[in-house]
């Protein structure tokens, strides 16, 4: 497991992945760390398959018992179907997850985590020395759906929003947008159902100062790769399965 | 545990859920067998005599079948949650156990020990309730199949009852035979579940 610091302060992000053992038939992902003094919060953590791998790779960061917040963007497989493995392996967790998600995810295995639900107007993770945003990011794809917004940091951590289907080993960052777009298109179309939502999204988005937006799969925009997205997303097209 | 293992447990558990619905059913036949002979050897009056106490045992005896699969039915039920418990607890030592390996040289390392010697608990915790459940099951089947051994012996009571019932000769010894073919059949499905337990490890 690749990891890789986004973001160093009085605290830290750190994005894992890029599992070189991962079985080839499911996506690749990318799993985000948020390091404090004393808590850690893991967002959108991943699927069963990755579990071991992740929390490896997450002890050279922080011990058990100090992996206290859970974030799931939304519902899916390969965002948090680890879920039960996590529920037996940390002995004080929370996972911060939709309201309207609880009775689907607790199918993966919740006994000792304890589910915070998040209503659909957002709210916030406190992790002691810092306060991060959550954003309501509906029908994007998911119907309840959410992304973590930090404003010291200044980082958006888009979910499948900014997803790119990559091959194996692609680099963490984009360096070429529109090479990159290629890699986005199908995704966004086909995955985001709703051009109304994708608008209230940008128009949210845009009143956010961003530096970094970190998607779940694919690479990290830095900059103005940032505006760019939102640009050729604004433009983009969406759910065209049934068009 | 290995998986192939894990599996035929599943399908044991399951297994056992179809060939005890099959026996209700059986069991409910006899039931109504019995009201049938007890109908009959009422009419029969004299001559049947010897009956009306057999179908009395018959009709006892289905009562009692139908009582310890409906038990037996509860606690297959249980099982099949033991086994999902047993399988997941099992997998995710597994996956501990792989996070011990794989974060050697990590900083925090030692801080998987507790989360590991923990999980190992629940899962022996699981491994011994399901053990435990199972050999109470093997003694539930070994229990139903005393009605059904009985009533085998009864049907060839009544064979030899039916025949001094004159023109009710015929219907009375229908009723032994689909008595004892009943039983039969009851006697053979329980082995059946039984058979399937056997693919459980019961050692420690
Ligand atoms: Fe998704
Ligand atoms: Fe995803």
């Amino acid at each position: 497991m690749k990891m890789t610091n986004i973001y160093e302060g009085s605290y830290q992000w750190i994005v894992f992945g890029r599992d070189e053992n991962k079985p080839d038939n499911i996506i690749d992902t990318n799993q985000y760390m948020v390091r404090t003094a004393d808590k850690c919060l893991l967002i959108d953590p991943g699927g069963v398959e990755l579990f071991a791998p992740m929390l490896a790779a997450v002890l050279h960061y922080a011990p058990v018992d100090q992996i206290t917040d859970l974030f799931a963007s939304h519902q899916d497989p390969d965002i948090i179907s680890s879920l039960g493995l996590w529920d037996q392996a940390l002995p004080n967790a929370k996972l911060h997850s939709s309201a309207l998600w609880e009775g689907f995810i607790r199918h993966f295995g919740c006994e000792s985590i304890e589910y915070v639900p998040i209503a659909d107007g957002g709210g916030v993770i406190n992790l002691g020395d810092i306060e991060l945003r959550v954003i309501p990011a509906h029908y994007m794809h998911s119907s309840a759906n959410f992304n973590i917004y930090d404003p010291q940091a200044k980082i958006l951590m888009s979910g499948d929003i900014g997803a790119a289907l990559e091959a194996s080993g692609a680099p963490m960052y984009v360096d070429n947008f529109d090479a990159h777009v290629e890699k986005m298109r199908f995704f966004h179309q086909r995955w985001m159902p709703s051009n109304q939502a994708k608008r209230v999204w940008i128009d949210s988005v845009r009143e956010l100062d961003i530096d970094i937006m970190a998607p779940q799969h694919g690479r990290i925009f830095k900059g103005d790769d940032v505006n760019r997205f939102l640009d050729w997303f604004e433009a983009l097209p969406v759910g065209i399965a049934v068009q | 545990m290995n998986r192939d293992k894990t599996k035929s447990q599943f399908v044991a558990v399951a297994s056992i859920a179809a060939e005890l619905s099959a026996v209700m059913e059986v069991a409910k036949e006899i039931s109504l067998a019995a009201a049938n002979a007890k109908a009959i050897a009422f009419r029969a009056g004299e001559k049947a005599k010897g009956f009306q106490p057999i179908t009395d045992f018959i009709n006892e005896l289905a009562k009692e079948t139908i009582e310890l699969v409906r038990a037996i039915n509860e606690h297959a039920l249980l099982l099949y949650q033991l086994t999902v418990n047993e399988y997941r607890m099992t997998d995710t030592y597994t996956k501990i156990e792989l996070v011990a390996t794989k974060a050697q040289g990590a900083a925090y390392e030692d801080s998987i020990e507790q989360s590991l010697l923990e999980a190992g608990q629940r899962m022996n915790e699981c491994r011994r309730s399901f053990k435990s459940s199972v050999t109470q099951l093997l003694d539930q089947l070994e229990e139903v199949m005393h009605p059904a051994r009985a009533a085998r012996v009864i049907a060839a009571n009544s064979r030899i009852e039916a025949s001094q019932a004159g023109e009710y000769l015929q219907s009375l010894q229908a009723v032994a035979e689909s008595v004892d073919n009943a039983a039969q059949v009851i006697h053979d499905n329980v082995q059946r579940c039984r058979s399937a337990l056997s693919v459980v490890d019961l050692t420690e």
